[in-house]
């Protein structure tokens, strides 16, 4: 450090510190001095316009003032609050959506798709809802997600693919229940592995058929599956129970299984351990009975409904 | 300068000055990769090792290891160092300067390892349990009675303009820390505890300490750092001492005030929150009283910027603080929050005061400091130059990637189509943000890259000052 001596800056306040620190004694820069003043006097503008500075229990109100439509219906006006300006808001958000809210509550399900625009404010609409309420669980694109959620793009309907069981499905929410061996504790392995062919061959699957023909014994017989799945194994809407003919698996990794034999031990693992996560959420009370339509309306049209 | 170096060895104590500089470069690159490895979580969340490595339990190391670890050892080792050396006296009580060392060490490492294990107080940058909040108190005394004990002792008669800025700040911190952590253990042998406010009043002592944190740790402090290293650089007296004293009080007794403006749009009353917006508009100016100073201080001896990185350090230092509290106040007007609030924004405006102001101002300092305590020269200046651009272009790149994944997010969440219907799902707004965030990882990446620079040059600088005093002592002897 070069040793300054302290003649050479004029103008200081004449303090030095650790060798070489001194200040210029130079006023406030004008421009920084005025603006500071400007802020202080926006301030006080603010002051008198809006909510500020409190006095006792209460506070400066500020002479700006608000109208909005409140809880009940009723127009209000107040003093500035950003309550009322919310209310505001929303209102007339929800004013742009009333009439398309109420053309929907008024049309029959089976008309949405007779009214383009309709179905358009459904399509617009619905990728929101289900976006922020149903992806989570059935993925953005409504493709599901294996051994957790049901793809609800393909035409396969667990409980029903109507709008009618679309809308009893939001409402009420769903529990799918299989039980372990079907509830039948006596069932051998060999028995489950017989069923596990048989289940395969429905669909198509390379199955050991002699194994396969005695699961088909099973299947109607000592196993019970026909009670739930039915004796053709299509299952049964009403109660959620699989259609097992078709290729598509929720719970059993069936398409991940690398050869004949992890197919069979895959279904072999549902049909031992049985099911009870299939569980989808009650949504009545957590969205409005237009927003149940509305999604109602748009999953239908998701995989092409029945 | 060596006489001058060993002579102020013995006037000074230095000691506790370089262990504090060491661990301020440490916990820099600890904080930093931390940052790094969040920002890196939230672009791909797969990173997330669960439950101890995820991003909830990893970002409070993160702030806290760049705050209270880099920012905290940083002025811990100026503040000793610009105290003594301005008051020409011999740091009060080495017992205790030394005790205040090895405890804030043990304070950063429990509340890190606390955090890993899952526990926090959920208080943003107040996230330290009950028993790590008394360890704190009680240490925070300590270094009070040092810095003050001696300001007490000094043998000038004026009190440097720095060491208020330092003053200010150990007693609203005392005061801030104090107020936010009040609570009740559950159980002497449990780390959780009861906090003594509930609700919107909590929130509200929370961000009273929150913004507070910002303004006397992180400017107030760093102020106390700039008032020393700038005009030491230059060689150049402060450019008016008159505003830095009416930019200390201002500034002082205004940022106590602009708490309410990260609660705006709450459940906290209107009126606060008004408060809290005005006063963070007339801290504008008290803000920029510090630019103004730094920078004019600079005048006359421009030509510094060419030649000198660590002026040039300082001197981008102190833009990016005029920068960042000129966009603070604008934040938090009631409707730029609205579109800004809880958006990436918020982020960006952060980091270009922690990275740009505070890191840099702290960069500054260390590479003027360190030289001086081991009594040698910098070992590569043309390595402050690499450091000093990786540094830019890190910053650039990550406020850049906020503020365009900020106030695209925020816009998005607000858009309305024909239908009044909200246009875009929360998860579509996270998509949109990847490859910004991605552009943010990059960006502490490459700061990150600087401070290794840094870090490998004051080794090198530390190992050469060692060299040349071995080869003193026997001679001496």
């Amino acid at each position: 450090m070069s040793h300054e001596t302290e003649s050479k800056f004029q103008n200081t306040t004449g303090h030095v510190w650790d060798e070489d620190l001194q200040e210029f004694n130079n006023p406030l820069p004008g421009w920084w001095l005025w603006t500071f003043y400007a802020t202080m006097i926006f301030a006080v503008v603010y002051w008198v316009f809006y909510p500020s500075w409190p006095i006792g229990k209460t506070f400066l109100k500020g002479i700006n003032t608000i109208e909005y439509v409140n809880d009940k219906g009723e127009k209000k006006s107040s003093s500035w609050n950003t309550r009322a300006l919310l209310l505001q808001d929303m209102n007339e958000a929800s004013k742009a959506q009333e009439k398309w809210v109420s053309k929907l509550a008024a049309t029959p399900f089976d008309k949405i798709n007779t009214d383009p625009e309709l179905k358009a404010f459904v399509v617009s609409a619905g990728k929101v809802l289900f976006q922020d309420n149903c992806a989570a669980c059935h993925q953005s694109g409504g493709q599901g997600k294996f051994n957790f959620a049901p793809n609800l793009t393909d035409d396969d309907w667990i409980f029903g693919g109507s709008y009618d069981a679309i809308q009893q499905t939001l409402v009420n929410g769903r529990h799918g229940i299989m039980p372990a061996k079907g509830g039948n504790a006596a069932l051998t392995d060999a028995d489950v592995t017989a069923l596990a062919n048989y289940v395969l061959s429905l669909s198509g699957e390379q199955a050991n058929a002699a194994s396969a023909e005695k699961g088909k014994e099973l299947f109607a017989g000592a196993g019970v599956c026909f009670s739930c799945h039915g004796a053709d194994g299509k299952g049964n809407q009403a109660i959620g129970s699989a259609n097992l003919t078709d290729k598509i698996w929720l719970w059993a990794n069936v398409p991940g299984a690398k050869s004949a034999d992890e197919k069979v031990a895959a279904v072999k693992e549902v049909i031992t351990t049985g099911l009870n996560r299939g569980v989808m959420p009650v949504w009545k009370g957590r969205l409005s009975d237009e927003q149940i339509k509305l999604l109602t309306a748009y999953v239908h049209e998701l995989g092409g409904g029945k | 300068m060596a006489a001058v170096g060993t002579a102020s060895t013995e006037q000074y104590n230095y000691d506790i000055v370089r262990k504090f500089s060491i661990m301020a470069l440490f916990w820099a690159v600890i904080g930093m990769l931390m940052g790094v490895l969040i920002a890196s979580q939230l672009a791909w969340p797969i990173l997330n090792l669960d439950p101890w490595f995820t991003f909830g339990r990893l970002r409070p190391i993160h702030t806290g290891g760049v705050i209270f670890g880099f920012g905290g050892c940083a002025l811990f080792a100026t503040s000793y160092y610009i105290v003594q050396r301005t008051c020409q006296a011999r740091l009060f009580g080495s017992g205790l300067a030394s005790y205040t060392f090895w405890a804030w060490q043990l304070i950063i490492v429990l509340a890190a390892s606390s955090y890993v294990l899952g526990y926090s107080q959920g208080k943003e940058y107040a996230e330290m349990e009950w028993p790590i909040d008394l360890l704190i108190d009680v240490t925070w005394v300590a270094y009070i009675v040092v810095f003050v004990g001696t300001v007490m002792k000094r043998k000038q008669p004026h009190i440097y303009v720095a060491n208020w800025f330092y003053i200010v700040f150990l007693l609203a911190v005392a005061l801030l820390h104090i107020g936010n952590s009040l609570a009740i253990p559950v159980g002497l042998t449990t780390m959780k505890s009861y906090p003594l406010f509930a609700g919107t009043q909590d929130a509200m002592l929370q961000w009273w300490y929150g913004h507070n944190a910002v303004g006397f740790f992180l400017t107030a402090a760093f102020l106390g750092m700039m008032y020393y290293f700038v005009p030491k650089q230059a060689g150049r007296p402060i450019y008016s001492y008159r505003l830095s004293i009416v930019h200390f009080w201002a500034l002082s007794f205004m940022y106590m005030w602009a708490g309410p403006h990260h609660l705006h749009w709450t459940a906290l009353p209107d009126w606060v929150s008004s408060m809290g917006a005005t006063f963070s508009i007339m801290l504008l100016l008290p803000s920029w009283g510090g630019m103004i100073n730094g920078i004019m201080t600079l005048s006359g001896a421009w030509d510094k910027l060419r030649s000198d990185p660590i002026m040039r350090f300082m001197i981008v230092a102190l833009s990016f603080y005029g920068m960042s509290t000129f966009e603070g106040p604008m934040m938090s007007l009631k409707d730029v929050n609205a579109l800004s609030h809880y958006t990436d924004w918020t982020v960006g405006h952060v980091h270009s005061g922690a990275l740009g102001w505070v890191a840099m101002i702290s960069f500054g300092a260390l590479y003027h400091m360190i030289p001086r305590l081991w009594d040698t020269k910098l070992y590569s200046t043309k390595l402050v130059t690499v450091h000093f651009w990786l540094a830019t272009i890190g910053i650039l790149l990550y406020i850049t990637a906020m503020w365009i994944s900020g106030i695209m997010q925020g816009l998005m969440w607000r858009a309305f189509d024909d239908f009044g219907n909200l246009q875009y799902s929360f998860a579509e707004t996270v998509a949109a943000m990847h490859p910004f965030y991605a552009m943010r990882a990059l960006g502490g990446l490459v700061f990150l890259g600087g401070m290794l620079v840094m870090v490998y040059n004051c080794w090198k600088t530390i190992a050469q000052g060692k060299a040349a005093e071995a080869a003193v002592a026997p001679a001496a002897a």
